[in-house]
């Protein structure tokens, strides 16, 4: 029995050194694993880059942002995506395992506020979008904010949000009402943000909130400030980047170290305008201003 | 003169009810599976075609075909066959022939049960700490084989020790008495009159690893990699995982698709079920008792 045990053992391990790393025969592979929010992007991202180098495979897993940060402590991918930054203490644990995970921002999920362009208000307060879409808010009429919109008799603010499984809906639900509260009933839920747009562009009573690319020059933006006093900042590809705009956050990449070799060009290539107008066409805010086909 | 009494009319009414009841009941059984069947092939039956086969995924796995998952499906079997079954047929050989009844018997036994009964998530847990992690096989079709192949032990174990107990002592007997010793009494009578029983066994360990999806999720699966694997050391696709991934996570996905997925995947279990019965009656029939 003992010696059975022994010898399974000596052939796992056999195995383990067998195990080759990088590149080989003709292609490479890059492990790519993490958020739920940008698998569907890094899918389209690495079903694009086949086109570009057809000898380096991306394999693309999901399973969410904690998961992919697990595989880059225990240095089981070569790329993690995360909607959220790593903490401290993943750091620490990845380092102590000596991995050095690399930040990338690789793209942003912003989310604008829209309304009827007759609409005359200037901004919204983080509470006040709180009152307006969450269970249990106070706020259910335009004049409640001290507002009359020409065309919208009856004052009813006509709120137009998803479907409960977008991750739009969840994102705005976390950063705008807090993750303990729910939304208000009665709200017209849309099944797009494109669709968020249209209806917003067509009703004067209407609020709506889409990701930043989806919005037209037929809608208004308002800007949004984090409390009474706080400065009111205008949705943006800009003020997503620099974090001043409060619904928004960086989609990121951490590669384990300084990526080289085939890791860094396919970073690279991601941060190019083409991989860039993917981001964009998956509804998520790219790193910076692209000019897409 | 044997005129039915009341008695006898109504035990025989009672006797009338209890089989209805388990008539009813034996039919109820087979309606989930002419249900899911039919609705598959009605929702799933228009996307197949030879294209659908053996092209890969497209349009962000909106639009195409699954043949990276169908090829990735095939391999991770097959390596977990590899390891599974060597080491099962050897521990129920051990198990039904040379074990004496003791302590130690009974212990592997019962951790054979357990092992059965441990959930498949919980597989998965310890195939992501043992060969993932520990034994630095990654991500890949190996990792995710030996998981499945631990996780399937206990059929083949079980289905291996059932059907060499099913050949009579007598045989061995005889055997035994001609000067032959174990190993040739199990080489030459006890594994020919048995190997029905395990080729059974094994058959249904292939089809319940073909469907597995927990195991090989975080183990060697990947939701998207439009590449064929090269070597047990590579990531895939695979048909389970593809199918709830395209069920859940991607968005736009027509409805057919899945359907389709699920289809094909259906029938490939169906498929391996039809050969292992096909074999076993083939066998039986040159059984010599």
């Amino acid at each position: 029995m003992r010696n059975r045990l022994a010898l399974g053992v000596v052939v796992l391990l056999v195995l383990a050194c067998g195990r080759p790393s990088g590149e080989r025969g003709g292609r490479a592979l890059i492990q790519n694993k993490g958020s739920d929010t940008l698998v569907n992007v890094a899918q389209a991202w690495a079903e694009a880059y086949k086109e570009v180098n057809p000898n380096v495979g991306i394999a693309v897993t999901g399973g969410g942002s904690g998961t992919g940060i697990s595989a880059m402590i225990n240095g089981t991918v070569d790329l993690a995506n995360a909607s959220r930054k790593m903490k401290d203490k993943e750091l620490e644990a990845a380092r102590a395992n000596g991995i050095e995970p690399v930040e990338f921002v690789v793209g942003f999920d912003a989310l604008a506020v829209f309304v009827h362009p007759d609409n005359p208000v200037e901004g919204f307060t983080r509470a006040q979008l709180a009152e307006i879409y969450g269970e249990g808010g106070s706020v259910e009429g335009w004049d409640q904010l001290g507002l009359a919109i020409p065309g919208c008799d009856s004052n009813e603010i006509v709120r137009v949000s998803r479907q409960n499984n977008s991750g739009t809906y969840v994102y705005f639900q976390e950063a705008v009402l807090g993750k303990e509260r729910d939304f208000k009933l009665g709200s017209r839920d849309m099944h797009g943000s494109k669709d968020v747009v249209d209806l917003v562009e067509n009703t004067p009573c209407a609020i709506g909130y889409s990701g930043l690319a989806y919005a037209n020059e037929h809608v208004k933006m308002p800007c949004v400030s984090t409390s009474d006093n706080g400065t009111c900042v205008f949705p943006s590809s800009e003020t997503a980047i620099d974090g001043s705009y409060p619904i928004a956050r960086p989609l990121l990449m951490y590669s384990a170290g300084q990526p080289q070799g085939i890791v860094k060009v396919y970073l690279d290539w991601i941060l190019s305008d083409a991989a860039q107008c993917i981001i964009q066409d998956k509804g998520y805010a790219p790193v910076r201003a692209v000019s897409c086909g | 003169m044997f005129e039915a009494s009341d008695l006898n009319e109504r035990n025989r009414r009672v006797e009338r009810l209890w089989r209805l009841l388990f008539l009813v009941m034996t039919v109820l059984l087979i309606v989930p599976v002419v249900v899911i069947l039919s609705v598959l092939i009605h929702k799933g039956g228009p996307v197949l075609s030879i294209d659908f086969l053996f092209t890969e995924p497209v349009q962000g796995m909106t639009a195409g075909g699954i043949f990276p998952a169908l090829v990735g499906t095939v391999w991770l079997v097959t390596v977990a066959l590899l390891a599974s079954v060597p080491i099962g047929v050897a521990a129920a050989l051990y198990l039904s022939e040379y074990a004496p009844d003791n302590w130690l018997t009974r212990a592997i036994n019962l951790a054979i049960i357990n092992l059965a009964g441990v959930p498949s998530i919980v597989h998965a847990l310890f195939g992501v700490g043992a060969f993932v992690l520990f034994f630095r096989f990654g991500t890949s079709i190996l990792a995710a084989s030996l998981t499945l192949a631990i996780m399937t032990l206990p059929v083949v174990i079980v289905a291996t020790r059932e059907s060499l107990q099913a050949v009579p002592q007598a045989f061995r007997e005889a055997c035994w008495n001609m000067g032959a010793t174990r190993w040739q009494t199990i080489r030459r009578v006890v594994l020919p009159n048995s190997i029905s029983g395990i080729l059974t066994g094994v058959i249904l360990e292939v089809s319940r690893t073909a469907g597995e999806t927990a195991p090989i999720m975080f183990t060697g699966a990947a939701f998207f990699l439009p590449f064929l694997p090269q070597s047990v050391y590579d990531q895939t696709m695979a048909m389970s995982l593809h199918l709830f991934v395209i069920s859940t996570q991607v968005p736009g996905v027509p409805e057919a698709l899945p359907f389709g997925v699920a289809l094909v995947l259906i029938s490939m279990v169906l498929a391996m079920n039809a050969i292992s019965i096909a074999f076993r009656m083939h066998l039986r029939s040159k059984k010599k008792w």
